[in-house]
């Protein structure tokens, strides 16, 4: 079968990924023209922060961080809502199968493949609020508006993420 | 109306996500491997049409830009984590999202680990993380300001070699 990726983009025929990308460009653009530019890691915070100002509000008031984010009344909460609803339209209608195959090597059982998928949710949402945004707020965003502190960023995540992606792979375990 | 704009957009993002089975962490792994670049080509290629437009549309009307500050220790550093857990993972705090919209069981596990993350955060902020993000803050700099040109310019020339390099790179690598 021959893969259409592989073919060499042309205005006539742009190869499926291109097209997605474009149109991901567009979107992105209309987001920044009517809101602001994309962003979703913010919003782990500040759902921790709501459910804490439930349970212990105490403590959730003294967190100068939670402060500092605010409530979920906020565009990005939004986004995040559409995240999930668009996720869910598009494998309805007659997106890719959402497969649950290992991701590395040393992945050999379901249980390891939810213990990487948890240890990396952990990582990835604690270094982008080190950082201040994740790939969409500073690789997206961050690059779209020629933020120096977006390049920084994916600098660093394309260090680590193909050095830990190719470790785990040849080593098995 | 802003909600309802950001709503629309993160169902647009959501679907287009999926559809280039960037919420696929098997996929997200091949692409830290470099044995497929779909994925970063369809970043590169989102960024570079989204700053020629963005930028063009900035003569003519006001935008919402928000530039993020370089504090660049704190901003690498999160990325070196960043990208640790993204490896390993192969899901990013969007991607997950749009995973569990799809039913992948990973993708809440990621979900449940993000919150997690956000949680020791917002715990070892004030004593770890604030005095870092201090080491060589320069602010909400952009390229433009770096090489004092117009933005503009910076964003046609960019994007023009962004375009150029998603153009040159194979989609798919052969494996020695």
């Amino acid at each position: 079968m021959a893969n259409p990726a592989t073919t060499a983009p042309t205005a006539a025929k742009l190869p499926p990924w291109a097209m997605l990308g474009a149109i991901f460009g567009v979107v992105s653009a209309a987001s920044i023209l009517t809101w602001g530019p994309i962003g979703v890691s913010g919003t782990y915070p500040r759902f921790v922060g709501a459910v804490l100002r439930r349970i212990v509000p105490d403590m959730a008031h003294a967190n100068p961080y939670l402060e500092k984010m605010g409530s979920l009344i906020k565009p990005e909460t939004f986004l995040v809502i559409g995240l999930l609803i668009g996720g869910f339209l598009a494998s309805r209608l007659g997106g890719p199968a959402a497969t649950n195959e290992a991701v590395h090597t040393g992945e050999t059982t379901t249980g390891k493949r939810y213990r990487d998928a948890f240890i990396g949710g952990v990582l990835i949402v604690f270094g982008a609020r080190i950082a201040g945004g994740c790939t969409s707020g500073h690789i997206i965003s961050g690059i779209t508006q020629l933020s120096v502190s977006g390049l920084i960023f994916a600098a660093g995540v394309f260090a680590t993420g193909i050095l830990t992606a190719k470790m785990l792979h040849k080593g098995g375990r | 109306m802003t909600l309802f704009y950001a709503l629309l957009v993160g169902v647009a993002m959501g679907a287009l996500i999926q559809r280039v089975r960037a919420s696929s962490p098997a996929m997200i792994a091949q692409n830290l491997r470099l044995e497929n670049l779909v994925v970063i080509k369809f970043m590169a290629m989102t960024i570079a049409v989204g700053m020629i437009l963005a930028y063009l549309l900035s003569l003519i009307t006001p935008m919402h830009f928000d530039i993020k500050p370089t504090y660049v220790v704190g901003v690498l550093v999160g990325g070196l984590v960043f990208g640790v857990g993204f490896g390993l993972g192969g899901y990013c705090p969007g991607t997950c999202v749009v995973g569990a919209g799809e039913g992948r069981k990973d993708a809440l596990f990621a979900l449940l680990g993000g919150v997690v993350g956000a949680f020791l955060f917002t715990l070892a902020f004030s004593s770890f993380i604030a005095p870092l993000n201090k080491l060589m803050d320069y602010g909400k700099i952009t390229l433009a300001d770096v090489l004092h040109l117009p933005a503009v310019g910076v964003a046609l020339g960019l994007g023009a070699i962004f375009l150029g390099v998603v153009y040159l790179l194979p989609t798919e690598v052969k494996q020695r």
